[in-house]
């Protein structure tokens, strides 16, 4: 098939800054806030949305589109039957047992305006009056247990724990209901809150109340919110061509829909009346009239006069209607300048794509058009597929104030973030996935802090299982360097980032790690910078010396005061931990032991032979006050990047692994027990490879890391049967700070 | 597009009055086709409505008015997606109590409404259970917007009644239940107390229908003129009633005059009338006339306005003779004048032991049938979930029906969501040939309804049990019914249990009517036959203002089309001796017809 669209899959970064510099935001009604309970990979989530133009990251498989879906069903008018539909699969997997619970789907939408004639049916519906005015609304989708079982659970005795697992027990999908409501005031991922509304099923205590008022009331019948708003979905362009083919789904058709509706029937009756002509022509063709005949001899023939049909034709069945006329037409492309027009499921993906995301966002102008409230249009995925340039100009001309856009992405090559206080974050912890609002809470001059450094740097920190922040770009390059060749596993498949906030400042980044925030780990690298010399002055000294003495006293200060500071910005939050190296990294890293890489890469940094022997000899004279200064030296020389490069080269399995390093790793990530067996066959397969173990005691080491594998000891075991196997290994010392 | 009606439909009154624009408070007089200006103008407003999202709202008296003008709406082709019509108790639930239920104390669980039969039964008990002298009919109340007021405590101290009616409260609030007269409180509590309802309710209605005004009491107008105030002039109003008729006093309805709710509503309503009687001989607009409270001019210009009409009053008849009499005047008019029995109707106060006459007349004329509410094996009591599938249990299908039929089944799959059934892929078609498919053979009218709800209830899967509301109207509904039936036994009447008897509830009229004067509203008769017109009945003692009595009798009389008798009885025993006739009537000097034999 031809390539006559180049659809490279590029970063939707254009399409960003394009969408924040059109929509002018206004005080419009919009959806604030996304409860999620028990539905499908959320056990218990909240999603916070602001007008304008929101971001949903996250990896494959952290819930974006099981998000979307649940939005659909409470919003989507083609989506709405399928809230009757709810199976055993739609609850959350975390739930051990889901008999007896409640899925709840809930929004809140804010900047609602009584007096706007426009949303008086909605807000009659779904609005809730308080403070004597009605500021916000509520809608919520619950799934539950109908009266009788409710009233069944009330009735079991507290602690009653075989009652209660026989009523589950009996409990099916039938005995469960479907509920609409409005005017809630109930939080309900509260886990107290959904106790006191659902039950406890640890304790067996179950509400009395069958009608609680916090789940809002019934919205009235009067109220069918999807046809109050505009929602036009549009989801990743994965199977375009498919949606093409299928009637339902065919977005050429929905709009001819829409359209044929409202045909001028004066319009239309010289082409009624055209194809009630053609229908009477092709009627009356000879050769029609001729099998006509033939026919009605036929069954004469077979069945005689009596049994016969009294009457038979042949009829030309092109509709006259228009909306079925309306739904003959076909949409037809060429793609190319050779003239030809190409039915869809010819063209190229791209060119479907493009095709597909325009009708679709016609479909959205055409609904924008009718008396609706609000407007919500949902995106998925637009980076895949469909290339830059298109895009750009695409979204250049999605000019939609009073329109609420939500759009989720998975590429972790975005640049750059809209609006971090229009991001949310959606993570996978276990089965559960959540969803992570990055600058909550923050007072505004720190979300622009945030805001600047997410523009200026990777966004790679959103997306992140877990991050190591440094501050230099010898750690940067290093430290994974170390990692991989130490530990055999690459920072990756450790799940860690390390970012390099270069002179950010940590705190103003790590400040997403909190437990309002980013519920992911942060270790944060940084150094102590403590005097490896003399500072002491002496007598003789000369102004160089003395200038040296005071600028390294200088720096062990504001080191003693930064860790003060960062101590202090840790202190009681679970998420982020601070890691020091005593004095500064490529001292501390030869420190470790680590002379002979750095030795190594000299020639790549001096050609004068003698500096190099003396370079070798103070690297080596295991006195911090010469090797440090002769590292730094070196460092300093040729800038600290091209150091760490040069070095980085020479790093191999034997290299020291700094144990502040260590630390700040296993604080960020845990490996798991597969994981850690790896690590240590790893070590044991470069012994054996290196033929520097004793065959016996690695055969007895295999065995063990064997039964660690297996549970059938712990780590801190396993580590002492390797450290008195191989003393000289590192990976004891290094895997005990995980212990 | 515009709703345009034949020329013709309408006289220029009418036209008139539905087409001038803001708010009207239209006075018509009887049988000047009032019902159908308000059906004309709901219909031109629904037409005109800019929005899918705005509504035409028409309030009238009663459920039965509510459907015909609704099928009369549909029949002059205009859409009824955006009318709601309904009583004002049905408004209040609808649009104020489910709604908004969450913001009043007393309802926000969720409540129940009992109907005028359940609350009748709950006053007994508690008047049982205090044992204080105080008789359940003593205990009528109702609310204004100034609060609870009792009607007529008939001599018994008000903190006896008081401790009554708390007991009631008090265990009303404990099950959750509410009765008519809490509907229109609470409705008027929450319009009162939380502004957005009447603002976002003024920009829902464009229009608010209200027909019968002079029956609607003081809280149901406060609650119109909260949404009409918070409208500002975007909700408009259209009243149609007659000061004339206004007989619902005693219940708490009064004509409220135009000037008092344009200041109510803040906003001007322009007067309008209708005086022309297209019902009436001249001569009975005339008699009539005389009765009116305040002055109206009205001219008979129906088919009828020149029909030479016997207008009998008779104050000599003992009452130990008044059947005899009855039925000598219901022969005349039958057998003599030709006319249908269909088109006679006997009227007395409400007081009066209606199912006894009922029962006598249907022995003194065995060949004729009758109608009447007190010989209905059950209430009509429309809010009854039971009620609802009797109306299909009970008639047949038909062409005729079908359209109704689907509505009622339409109503059912409505309350069956209330209660928390819900039916999967089940719709009121579906619903309907379902009931079509029972069929039961069962004589006994109740026995015959028992079998048909099970199966109705087995054939959707409904375990009564699991839904306490359906059970509670079940039980209700067979209490009512079977003591309804015990006492139309023992006043002598034979197979009212029939399941015949019950059909004919809802079949359409076919004999000769029987009513008390305040059923009679609306309706229209060639022959009107009224007893019983003694003072201390018409007006009752209760109220005895002349214009109380005045307004009875107008209402009696504009009723009749030709013939009209009215009798006052002698020798009706009171507590201090014999009634004597209404004053009112009594003295009005007349050149009253005999009727011969």
């Amino acid at each position: 098939m031809c390539l006559g669209w180049p659809w490279l899959c590029v970063p939707p970064k254009f399409l960003i800054l394009v969408i924040r510099n059109r929509v002018r935001e206004r005080g419009r009604m919009h959806i604030s806030r996304l409860q999620l309970v028990n539905y499908r990979n959320f056990g218990s989530a909240n999603v916070y949305f602001k007008k304008g133009i929101n971001t949903l990251i996250g990896e494959n498989g952290s819930g974006k589109t099981n998000l979307f879906r649940a939005m659909r069903l409470l919003l989507d008018d083609d989506m709405l039957r399928m809230a009757y539909r709810l199976d055993e699969s739609d609850f959350h997997r975390g739930l051990d047992n889901w008999r007896g619970h409640w899925i709840v789907i809930s929004l809140e939408f804010d900047e609602v305006a009584q007096n706007e004639a426009l949303q008086a049916l909605f807000l009659h519906g779904v609005g809730n009056v308080e403070d004597g005015q009605v500021g916000r609304a509520t809608y919520n989708f619950i799934f539950r247990p109908n009266t009788a079982i409710r009233l069944r659970l009330a009735e079991l005795g507290e602690g009653d724990r075989d009652g209660l697992v026989r009523l589950r027990n009996a409990i099916t999908l039938d005995d469960y209901e479907v509920v609409f409501t409005g005017k809630s005031t109930a939080d309900f991922t509260d886990p107290d809150q959904y106790r006191a509304l659902v039950g406890d099923f640890d304790a067996v205590r179950f509400p009395d109340e069958m009608e609680p008022s916090e789940i809002g009331g019934r919205v009235p019948k009067v109220l069918s919110v999807a046809k109050e708003i505009s929602f036009t979905f549009v989801q990743a362009l994965r199977d375009v061509v498919t949606d093409f083919q299928n009637n339902r789904t065919n977005p050429l058709l929905s709009l001819l829909r829409s359209k044929s509706g409202e045909i001028d029937q004066a319009a239309l009756a010289p082409i009624t009346a055209l194809v009630e002509g053609l229908n009477t022509a092709i009627e009356e063709l000879p050769d029609v009239g001729t099998i006509r005949g033939d026919i009605r001899q036929t069954i004469r023939d077979a069945a005689g006069e009596t049994y016969s049909p009294a009457g038979l034709w042949i009829r030309s069945g092109v509709p006259a209607e228009a909306e079925r006329l309306f739904q003959s037409l076909r949409l037809f492309v060429g793609e190319s300048d050779d003239g030809y027009e190409g039915a869809i499921h010819e063209l190229s993906l791209g060119g479907a794509n493009l095709i597909y995301l325009t009708l679709k966002l016609l479909h959205f102008r055409y609904q924008k058009e009718k008396q609706v409230c609000a407007n919500f249009l949902v995106i998925e995925e637009p980076e895949a597929h469909i290339h830059t340039h298109i895009q750009r100009t695409l979204f250049d001309r999605l000019n939609y104030p009073d329109t609420q856009v939500i759009y989720s992405t998975h590429s972790s090559h975005i640049s750059e973030v809209s609006n971090i206080e229009n991001v949310n974050v959606l993570g996978r912890v276990g089965r559960r996935c959540e969803a992570y609002q990055p600058a909550a809470g923050l007072p505004p001059g720190q979300v622009r802090g945030l805001q600047r450094y997410l523009d200026a740097v990777r966004s790679n920190l959103l997306f992140a299982k877990s991050v190591v922040l440094v501050e230099g770009d010898a750690e940067e390059i290093l430290v994974p360097a170390l990692v991989k060749d130490v530990l055999g596993v690459s920072l990756d498949e450790l799940g860690i980032s390390l970012i390099n906030i270069g002179s950010t400042g940590f705190e103003n980044v790590a400040v997403v790690f909190h437990d309002t925030r980013l519920r992911k780990r942060c270790a944060i690298i940084t150094d102590l910078d403590a005097a490896f010399i003399d500072t002491v002055p002496a007598p003789g000294d000369n102004d160089a010396t003395q200038k040296a003495k005071a600028k390294v006293l200088g720096s062990q200060r504001s080191g003693i005061a930064r860790r003060i500071r960062l101590d202090g910005f840790v202190a009681g939050n679970p998420w982020v931990t601070v890691h020091y190296a005593p004095h500064t990294f490529e001292v501390d890293f030869v420190a470790a032991g680590n002379q002979r890489p750095v030795v190594a890469a000299l020639p790549d940094f001096y050609v004068h032979a003698p500096t190099i022997a003396l370079a070798t000899a103070e690297l080596g004279s295991g006195d911090i006050a010469q090797f440090g200064t002769r590292v730094l030296t070196v460092a300093n020389g040729a800038g600290k990047g091209w150091f760490a490069i040069q070095v980085a080269k020479k790093i191999d399995p034997d290299t020291e692994l700094p144990d502040y390093v260590a630390q700040a790793l296993f604080a960020a990530h845990s490996p798991s027990r597969a994981m850690i067996a790896n690590i240590i066959l790893y070590r044991l397969k470069r012994l054996e490879i290196d033929r520097r173990g004793n065959p016996d005691t690695l055969a007895v080491m295999f065995a063990h890391v064997e039964r660690f594998s297996a549970g059938q000891i712990e780590l801190d075991a396993l580590l002492l049967e390797m450290a008195a196997a191989f003393p000289a290994d590192q990976i004891s010392r290094v895997l005990n700070h995980l212990t | 597009m515009t709703f345009v009606w034949p020329k013709g439909d309408l006289n220029d009154e009418q036209v008139d009055a539905i087409t001038i624009p803001g708010n009207v408070f239209l006075t018509a007089c009887p049988g000047s086709g009032k019902t159908r200006a308000l059906t004309y103008k709901a219909a031109l407003e629904l037409s005109r409505l800019a929005t899918t999202k705005q509504r035409v709202v028409a309030i009238t008296y009663t459920h039965r008015a509510a459907e015909e003008i609704h099928e009369r709406i549909e029949a002059l082709g205009v859409g009824t997606e955006h009318l709601w019509i309904g009583t004002i108790h049905s408004f209040c639930i609808d649009w104020i109590l489910r709604p908004y239920a969450i913001y009043h104390p007393a309802l926000r669980h969720g409540f129940r409404v009992i109907d005028a039969h359940g609350t009748e039964r709950r006053l007994e008990e508690h008047c049982r259970a205090l044992r204080n002298g105080v008789r359940p009919f003593d205990c009528s109340y109702s609310y204004s917007t100034r609060g609870c007021e009792l009607r007529d405590t008939h001599g018994r101290s008000q903190q006896a009644v008081g401790s009554v009616l708390n007991r009631y409260w008090a265990d009303l609030e404990a099950k959750r239940q509410i009765d008519f007269e809490m509907i229109l409180q609470f409705a008027y509590e929450l319009i009162a107390t939380v502004p957005s309802i009447a603002i976002l309710l003024s920009q829902l209605f464009r229009f608010i229908l209200v027909d019968e005004y002079q029956d609607t009491k003081e809280i149901q107008y406060g609650i119109i003129a909260h949404v009409m105030r918070a409208g500002a002039g975007r909700t408009n109003a259209f009243l149609v009633g007659d000061a004339n008729q206004a007989i619902f006093g005693s219940l708490g309805g009064y004509a409220i005059t135009r000037e008092q709710f344009a200041q109510d509503c803040q906003a001007p309503f322009t007067p309008k009338s209708l005086s022309i009687n297209y019902r009436s001989s001249t001569r009975i607009v005339d008699y009539f006339t005389n009765y009116h409270v305040i002055p109206a001019a009205i001219s008979a210009e129906g088919k009828n306005r020149l029909f030479e009409s016997a207008i009998s009053y008779d104050h000599t008849t003992p009452s130990r003779q008044l059947e005899d009499e009855l039925v000598r005047l219901l022969r005349y008019n039958i057998e003599t004048v030709g006319i249908s029995p269909r088109e006679v109707c006997v009227i007395a106060p409400q007081w009066v032991a209606l199912a006894d006459i009922t029962r006598r007349l249907v022995v003194a004329m065995p060949e004729y049938s009758f109608d009447g509410p007190g010989i209905a094996p059950f209430a009509r009591n429309i809010d009854n979930f039971f009620y609802k599938v009797a109306r299909l249990a009970l008639t047949e299908p038909s062409p005729q029906l079908f359209v109704r039929r689907l509505r009622w089944a339409g109503d059912i799959m409505l309350e069956l969501e209330r209660a928390e059934v819900h039916l999967r892929g089940v719709s009121p078609r579906g619903l309907l040939s379902m009931c079509n498919a029972i069929a039961i053979d069962e004589e006994d009218g109740l026995n015959h309804l028992r079998l048909f709800f099970d199966e109705f209830l087995t054939g959707l899967g409904i375990v009564l049990a699991d839904y306490p509301a359906l059970a509670n109207h079940h039980e209700t509904f067979f209490g009512d019914s079977q003591a309804r039936i015990n006492r139309l036994q023992e006043d002598g009447l034979q197979g009212i249990s029939d399941i015949a008897m019950f059909r004919r509830v809802f079949a359409s009229r076919s004999g000769i009517t029987i009513s008390s004067i305040h059923n009679v509203k609306g309706a229209e008769f060639d022959v009107v036959i009224a007893f019983a017109l003694l003072q201390g009945m018409v007006p009752h003692f209760g109220d005895l203002q002349v214009e109380s009595a005045k307004k009875l009798l107008y209402v009696i009389c504009s009723r009749a089309r030709k013939n009209l008798h009215l009798i006052s009885e002698t020798g009706r025993m009171n507590r201090g001796g014999p009634y004597l006739p209404t004053e009112v009537l009594a003295s009005y000097a007349f050149n009253y017809d005999d009727v011969p034999d």
